[in-house]
């Protein structure tokens, strides 16, 4: 079966291996071994740590299979994005441009390079395997994706009120970003692939050297840049899907390459806050008539653990699962674990 | 003779007609009898020493005094901008450069500027198309330059000069299509002609409040910062010879060049001058021409006249004294009208 559970250096070759097949560039999985060997290092140690609000912890998770040991996926949390540097990110502002004596109005949007998400946590670095994205009809990804905010959700103090995650912005089959081209290439003069291989993020100084300093007026760029603002690439829909049913939702921020959409949600009212329902385990006896899907995290800080299983919609029937489920999650009998469906209900987060 | 005068109160109705020779496209002079009434009374008021310096404004028209036809008109605003804000953009550059990333890019930007308040601006110049002749153009503008080095205490440091930008075949601007048009919600001409009836308070509630990256706009928008349209190229050829230079401030809606100098620098006030009337015949009439005019502030008469100064002197035919009212022996200014490559040191000795 699948789960997630923190990267271990122990699993440094399987992690490069999915760093270089990761496309486009995941700046929290570094493709160098010797910076990706610090990075889980850091995890690991972000892992153990006692922590009593965020800082410079970075969690790495893995997606195995627990029956060939496999590693068939990799997601992160970055605790404090930016952490001592700034997040940048375009914030989309209206502006209105009103003449009374004319007896005109019209809304005027302007992007502003913006730092307000710096020091928010972050989910970063979603990879999964093509292959098993397409076995598992998509469990695999949800499992993966937000396993990371039941983590966070069983460990509020590590993380900040707010998590946002950014999206990839809309590419052509070519990998032109249309927004990159309209904005970015005018600064940088390369490619969009290029610099974010090289650039590593969108935290780095360079930011502040390069991109621009005044607010960009969007109707003045180009129709088709202006058309994918804030739009998820294909490739990133299914990612955007997991997030909402989480209880993401797009902001006023955008990505400051390709215009992706920032997708932010209070912890306090996601899914794996609000819908959490802390269960008893017990011995599984045949399966429930109404069963349903559900994230079931156990491990509490230090020895996480996510897996995807069945549950009596019924929360007074308890936590009945199968012996592999139990030591895939390394839980016993009448140990508590928390569990949320992995779908919600339509309506029933408001 | 063909003479640059002061307007006059009589010349309302000669100016009525002319503006209906401009078609459409030229807001700042339409047949507009109460507009250009006020206008005349203005300039007036501004040689009788009784405007504000913030509505201080000169106007000329020029007369055929053989006929009394009047075939243009001319003016200059004393100091623009201090009551109504003058708004221009300026062309700054930013670097935007990397070490790490070996980046290193040289942009513009548009940011909306009052650098020109308090200039002079010469503006307002028509001239009928039935006197467009060799010549007649260039007395037309120059006659301001002479003026202003007559009456040098009269003006300020700096002068400017607003030219009209680039419009397509189809006679759009591409400048005000890619930025104005998202702002101002108003199209281009109504735009213009209420900026330029100073009612500019829709500017500054409608207009980008941050500057605008040159490079992010259309190519043929960017082309257009800058670009003078086809028709004024004479003109902005004439500033330039008297010394005016485009400095990187463009017009708001067409982004047409902004050209300016300091006063001083003026090709007419550095190198006119002040010699005295000789009446006679011009028995050797050669090919170089000058502009003369007279020193008189309300009844100022600017014309071209064969011949440069010699001696001292310049002499003008009994015709052309009577038409610039001058007499034997007063004082008349002089500018040698193309630069002469062997009259210059003669005219340095005479200052």
């Amino acid at each position: 079966m699948l789960i997630v559970r923190p990267a271990r250096l122990s699993d440094l070759d399987a992690l490069e291996r999915m760093a270089r097949a990761a496309h486009p560039v995941l700046h929290s999985l570094p493709r160098d071994r010797g910076v990706l060997e610090t990075r889980v290092a850091l995890s690991e140690d972000s892992f153990r740590a006692d922590v009593d609000f965020p800082g410079e912890e970075f969690y790495l998770f893995v997606l195995e299979e627990t029956r060939t040991q496999a590693l068939l996926g990799t997601s992160s949390i970055v605790a404090s994005a930016g952490y001592s540097e700034p997040f940048y990110a375009f914030r989309n502002d209206a502006l209105i441009h009103a003449s009374r004596e004319l007896k005109v109005s019209r809304k005027i949007h302007a992007l502003t390079m913006s730092h307000e998400l710096t020091g928010k946590s972050r989910l970063t670095g979603f990879y999964v395997d093509p292959e098993v994205r397409e076995t598992t009809h998509d469990d695999a990804a949800h499992l993966l994706s937000r396993a990371r905010m039941m983590y966070v959700a069983a460990n509020r103090k590590r993380f900040s009120e707010d998590v946002f995650s950014l999206m990839l912005g809309v590419t052509d089959a070519a990998g032109v970003s249309p927004f990159w081209e309209a904005v970015g290439r005018k600064f940088f003069g390369r490619d969009f692939e290029q610099v974010e291989l090289e650039s590593g993020g969108r935290s780095r100084t360079f930011i502040a050297e390069v991109m621009p300093s005044y607010p960009l007026y969007v109707p003045l760029l180009p129709a088709e840049a202006q058309r994918v603002l804030g739009e998820p690439d294909e490739g990133a829909l299914l990612a955007y899907d997991i997030h909402l049913e989480e209880g993401f939702e797009p902001d006023r921020f955008v990505d400051i390459f390709d215009a992706g959409p920032v997708l932010t949600v209070a912890v306090e009212r996601s899914s794996s806050v609000v819908a959490n329902e802390i269960r008893v385990v017990r011995s599984a006896q045949g399966n429930a008539e109404t069963a349903l899907p559900y994230l079931i995290a156990a491990g509490g800080a230090h020895e996480f653990r996510c897996a995807l299983a069945d549950l009596p919609s019924a929360r007074t029937q308890g936590a009945p699962l199968s012996d592999d489920v139990k030591q895939a999650l390394g839980v016993a009998d009448n140990a508590s674990i928390r569990c949320v469906p992995l779908h919600q209900a339509s309506g029933e987060l408001q | 003779m063909i003479v640059v005068r002061c307007v006059q109160p009589g010349d309302v109705e000669a100016l009525v007609a002319l503006a209906h020779e401009t078609g459409p496209g030229l807001t700042t002079f339409k047949p507009d009898r109460d507009a250009l009434t006020a206008r005349v009374e203005r300039a007036r008021r501004t040689l009788a020493g009784e405007a504000a310096p913030f509505e201080a404004g000169y106007l000329f028209v020029m007369e055929d005094t053989a006929t009394g036809d009047i075939a243009g008109v001319c003016g200059i605003e004393a100091e623009v901008g201090l009551e109504q804000p003058f708004y221009n953009y300026r062309v700054s550059t930013v670097v935007h450069a990397s070490r790490d990333l070996g980046v290193w890019t040289k942009m513009s930007l548009l940011n909306i500027s009052h650098d020109l308040t308090g200039y002079s601006e010469v503006c307002s110049l028509f001239l009928s198309p039935r006197y467009r002749t060799a010549g007649v153009g260039g007395l037309l503008s120059r006659s301001r330059f002479m003026f202003i080095a007559q009456f040098r205490e009269r003006f300020p440091e700096r002068l400017c000069a607003e030219l009209r930008g680039h419009f397509d075949e189809t006679g759009a601007s591409p400048f005000w299509q890619a930025v104005g048009s998202h702002f101002y919600q108003i199209d281009f001409n109504a735009a213009d002609y209420l900026s330029s009836h100073g009612k500019k308070s829709f500017l500054a509630e409608l207009m980008p409040r941050y500057p605008v990256y040159l490079a992010m706009l259309p190519d043929d928008a960017q082309a257009a910062v800058g670009l003078t349209h086809r028709d004024t190229l004479p003109a902005r050829k004439m500033l330039e010879t008297e010394g005016l230079r485009y400095e990187n401030h463009v017009d708001i809606f067409d982004a047409g060049p902004v050209l300016e100098c300091h006063i001083a620098d003026l090709r007419t006030v550095r190198e006119s001058v002040l010699v005295k009337v000789r009446i006679g015949e011009r028995l050797l009439p050669g090919e170089a021409r000058s502009l003369v005019s007279n020193t008189s502030l309300d009844d100022f008469r600017c014309g071209a006249a064969l011949g440069i100064p010699e001696d001292g002197a310049f002499l003008l035919t009994a015709d052309e004294a009577a038409a610039l009212r001058v007499n034997e022996g007063d004082k008349v200014r002089v500018l040698a009208s193309q630069p002469h490559a062997q009259s210059r040191p003669a005219l340095r000795n005479q200052k």
